[in-house]
């Protein structure tokens, strides 16, 4: 039994450490001006002022976070709004949502931006700006991930069941879909969303396909740096990795306290 | 006129005839049973009036306005479900006001009738907590408060004892009955738990493939089945083909004959009465189902079941010899 636990926790040692070493030995190159031997030397905080008092760094962090915020709150209201319609009106059409929502899983990479440029360049405006094609891309990216939080929690609450009671007692379909159930299943579609934001965040091939030089996102600015010094690209890395895990802590934060508040 | 009436009530799912034109009508204030096997089509019926499912054809009359073709929050009609479908995200007191906020009521009749409904299904100091905090039973006692805090003109049962363990359930079913007694609801019950519909009902109505097969009080279809199906489903009959049951009584039978179990007396030593047929018989074997002993008893080659009160000083063994006699009263001709 004492064996079976002492294992079990040096497994989980072992994996913490693999997954913190790497950002740790970020973490430290970007703090000192050299690391040849064993130790690193002079300790410094430039790398961080530098990138902290460079506007276009940002710029190109504001730009990120809304190419990810709004493909996913459009993301999410639509694939509701289609499971509305299959789960109360046409169940036999889930299967066909299903595939459909599998189909980006396929199609990753360069492949997919490629496609849509070719698709989108000739047609008129608005389809053919950038940053349209971008969001639309990226929703198109993170449809498996919500379409599948969104489903497998629907199921796990019995939404079906709910929306029955909830007529009963004066609701409509609708109301109790969106009023009821939905508010059921946020905790469970915050994972979901969390892992959309991170593929999003960490895109460097849409969003330089798509926009190039055009919209520079962090990714982009990041790519820019590595040219340039590695302390700063240390830096880019652990401050995006940070306000990666502020968003996250955020998004939890504010679902733990509403189901408090619930 | 009834108060609740359905009229040649047809439901098909693609091919399959779920309901063949039913007929029923159900008493104002009445404790109603819909009892049947699984896929009968009893549960069909009662979504059907609580407008959860759309019939095919027929009319559903609720207190002389037709409602057959009304959305579920326009019928005024109170349901608890199997598997309680309370609200997750919502205390009890939350999920008993949900119904009466959207029917905009003043937040102290709101109060008042909550306050009521806790009181009946005597869960009071559980208005705060989360469903998921609560018992199998006290989630079903709160789906039953919100059921009957909007004052429903009828309230409908869907199984909802099937999730609950036996002693828990035996509990239940006086509660409900007795909340049913109290409020004077018009109440319809389905269940396929023989027993329960015994303990619960004014009247039963039982179903089998899509049509009602026997309509009557609990004593009326236990006593008098009228087809081998309701023989068979209530009370475990023995049913006899007439040349089997001429065999055995020496009396020449037109129809099958149903023999409830317990109406057949056993003895060690031939019985003396005349007006009863009397047979001997070869115990096969016995069973134990709580205070009653099941036997299985050969009789020139038909096996008839007998039941008897569980006492160890007249229990019989396997291949032994005993006497049997039936009261002709006690042969339901079916």
């Amino acid at each position: 039994m004492d064996t079976n636990k002492k294992s079990s926790k040096l497994a989980i040692v072992v994996i913490i450490a693999y997954l913190l070493i790497p950002l740790v030995m970020t973490l430290i190159y970007s703090l000192f001006e050299e690391w040849i031997d064993i130790l690193p030397r002079n300790f410094t905080l430039n790398a961080y002022i530098e990138i902290f008092s460079d506007a276009v760094f940002w710029i190109s962090v504001g730009r990120t976070i809304l190419i990810s915020v709004v493909p996913i709150i459009l993301c999410t209201i639509i694939v509701l709004l289609a499971m509305y319609v299959t789960y109360i009106y046409k169940p036999e059409w889930d299967k066909y949502i299903q595939i459909l929502c599998t189909i980006p899983y396929a199609v990753q990479g360069v492949i997919l931006p490629i496609c849509v440029l070719a698709l989108y360049t000739s047609v008129p405006k608005p389809f053919n700006n950038r940053i349209f094609l971008l969001i639309s891309t990226y929703m198109i990216v993170i449809l498996p991930y919500i379409y599948q939080g969104i489903r497998n929690n629907l199921q796990g609450i019995g939404a079906k069941k709910i929306i029955e009671a909830a007529q009963m007692l004066g609701a409509s379909k609708f109301y109790a879909f969106f009023r009821v159930v939905v508010p059921n299943i946020m905790n469970g579609v915050t994972v979901s969303i969390m892992l959309s934001m991170a593929i999003i965040f960490g895109d460097f091939v849409i969003v330089n396909t798509l926009a190039g030089g055009h919209f520079q996102t962090a990714q982009m600015y990041l790519y820019d740096v590595m040219k340039k010094s590695g302390q700063r690209t240390c830096a880019v890395i652990i401050v995006l990795f940070l306000i990666t895990l502020l968003i996250s802590a955020c998004a939890f934060f504010i679902q733990r306290k509403k189901k408090e508040e619930a | 006129m009834s108060y609740i009436e359905f009229k040649n009530i047809n439901k098909f799912y693609g091919s399959n005839h779920v309901l063949k034109g039913i007929n029923l009508k159900i008493e104002k204030g009445q404790f109603v049973t819909l009892l049947g096997p699984s896929g009968c089509g009893k549960s069909t019926l009662l979504r059907s009036l609580a407008g959860l499912e759309e019939v095919t054809d027929g009319q559903i009359i609720l207190d002389g306005e037709d409602i057959t073709k009304k959305e579920p929050k326009d019928r005024n009609i109170g349901m608890v479900f199997q598997q309680y479908s309370l609200f997750p995200n919502m205390t009890v007191e939350e999920n008993l006001a949900f119904g009466l906020k959207l029917k905009k009521l003043p937040q102290e009749e709101i109060n008042e009738r909550i306050k009521k409904a806790i009181k009946i299904v005597a869960l009071e100091g559980k208005e705060k907590s989360y469903p998921n905090n609560l018992s199998g039973g006290q989630q079903q006692r709160v789906a039953l408060a919100r059921g009957i805090v909007m004052q429903p003109k009828v309230l409908l049962l869907d199984e909802p004892l099937s999730a609950i363990d036996a002693k828990l359930r035996k509990s239940l079913q006086l509660s409900i009955r007795e909340i049913h007694d109290k409020l004077g609801l018009t109440t319809i019950f389905v269940t396929h738990d023989q027993d329960e519909a015994m303990v619960m009902s004014d009247v039963i109505h039982l179903f089998h493939d899509g049509i009602i097969e026997q309509s009557g009080t609990p004593v009326e279809v236990y006593t008098r089945p009228v087809t081998s199906f309701a023989a068979s489903f209530i009370g475990n009959y023995n049913i006899f083909e007439a040349d089997k049951i001429s065999k055995i009584t020496g009396v020449q039978w037109e129809k099958q004959v149903a023999i409830r179990p317990e109406t057949i007396m056993m003895s060690r030593t031939p019985i003396e009465n005349d007006d009863r047929f009397k047979m001997e018989g070869i115990i096969k074997e016995h069973i134990a189902r709580g205070n009653v002993l099941r036997y299985t008893i050969d009789v020139n080659g038909i096996e008839i079941y007998a039941d008897a009160l569980f006492r160890s000083a007249s229990i019989f063994n396997d291949n032994e010899k005993v006497y049997l006699s039936i009261a002709e009263r006690n042969c339901v001709c079916i």
